[in-house]
């Protein structure tokens, strides 16, 4: 590891959206580790950066609180932990999702000059 | 285990990361950059390159460390209640385990000696020595036991000594000080096995007791020694 760089970690990546972009994600379909990460890269244009491996620690976190569940699958010869969204985390999916479109909707409105730039 | 991880593996293992969720995510780490590595590799890096920036893309081992030590709820019981590990569990382990050993001598002086006033006599034939044999070895082994366990358990998971060594020397004092009695009423009748502890009343009585102790205490960290030794080879590995 010493020989590691080190990634710039995108700060807000870290604040509650990786769980909502790992549960969407999963909600569609099964996925391992690696296939999350290059799919929250392509589908944020690259927005969101983050050192890839600390989308584990969240994976883990997320099953422990019942929201996940993995299971072990070989594919193509090569032995893969695959996570799935179970029925509690379909609903903090849910949860999630209202609170996040809520506050971009509300950010969205100030930055393009809503209640308080006509105020100013 | 990938050798580039065995600085994270000390890392989290020290700040309390359970072993078995320390070991998941090294090994999903190390799926992940043998995919990044292969990636890297397609789009014409050589070997050494294409490990450098897999490496890169995992992240720094700072911030791989931290997420994973954020998630409290990954920290061993070990880290987050060390008086309980090493402390009332062992206890209540030696209780348990004595338990079993009083009701092993107070059967066994029921089935095979029913007569006798005491259990502790000489003569006994084969089956009688074997069962008999069981409750000593659980009665004096339990203490040596729970020290190698405790010494175990904190090799394991990177902890400081004081609390393992707080732990069996608590257990070496009991073990040390605890006294077996056995009577049966002169009237007959069922006899009665009990545990007392006893600090003696004498100099004579107490130089005995503190030379249990520390036979007990040297027994129990008999492998400590061995397991710090193998501990300090995995991290210099």
């Amino acid at each position: 590891m010493s020989s590691m760089g080190s990634r710039e970690t995108n700060p807000n990546f870290m604040n509650g959206v990786p769980e909502l972009l790992i549960l969407r994600l999963l909600a569609k379909q099964e996925m391992y580790g690696y296939e999350i990460v290059q799919a929250i890269r392509n589908q944020t244009d690259s927005v969101i950066a983050v050192g890839e491996g600390v989308v584990y620690p969240v994976l883990h976190g997320l099953e422990r609180d019942g929201a996940l569940k993995s299971r072990r699958k070989t594919v193509h010869g090569r032995s893969r932990v695959y996570y799935a969204v179970t029925v509690s985390g379909s609903r903090r999916l849910a949860e999630l999702s209202k609170t996040w479109t809520s506050l971009a909707g509300a950010i969205h409105k100030m930055l393009a000059g809503g209640q308080y730039g006509e105020a100013v | 285990m990938a050798k580039p991880f065995s600085q994270l593996r000390e890392r989290l293992l020290r700040a309390g990361v359970a072993p078995r969720h320390v070991r998941r995510y090294l090994n999903e780490l190390s799926d992940h950059l043998t995919d990044l590595r292969t990636e890297e590799e397609r789009a014409g890096r050589s070997r050494a390159e294409a490990e450098s920036a897999a490496l890169a893309r995992l992240g720094g081992m700072e911030s791989l460390a931290k997420a994973m030590i954020e998630q409290r709820q990954f920290q061993s019981w070990s880290a987050r209640a060390p008086w309980a590990i090493f402390g009332l569990g062992p206890l209540c382990i030696l209780a348990g385990a004595w338990f079993v050993a009083l009701f092993i001598l107070w059967s066994g002086w029921q089935i095979f000696m029913p007569g006798t006033s005491t259990p502790f006599v000489g003569l006994l034939d084969r089956w009688a020595m074997l069962y008999f044999g069981v409750g000593r070895l659980l009665y004096f082994g339990a203490p040596i036991f729970i020290g190698w366990l405790m010494g175990l358990v904190a090799a394991r998971q990177r902890l400081n000594a004081l609390w393992p060594t707080v732990g069996v020397g608590l257990i070496a004092l009991i073990a040390g000080v605890a006294q077996v009695h056995a009577n049966r009423p002169l009237s007959g009748g069922v006899g009665h096995v009990s545990l007392g502890f006893a600090l003696g009343a004498s100099v004579q009585d107490i130089s005995t007791l503190l030379f249990h102790v520390l036979v007990i205490l040297a027994l129990a960290v008999l492998p400590w020694p061995w397991l710090l030794w193998r501990r300090d080879k995995s991290l210099a590995g």
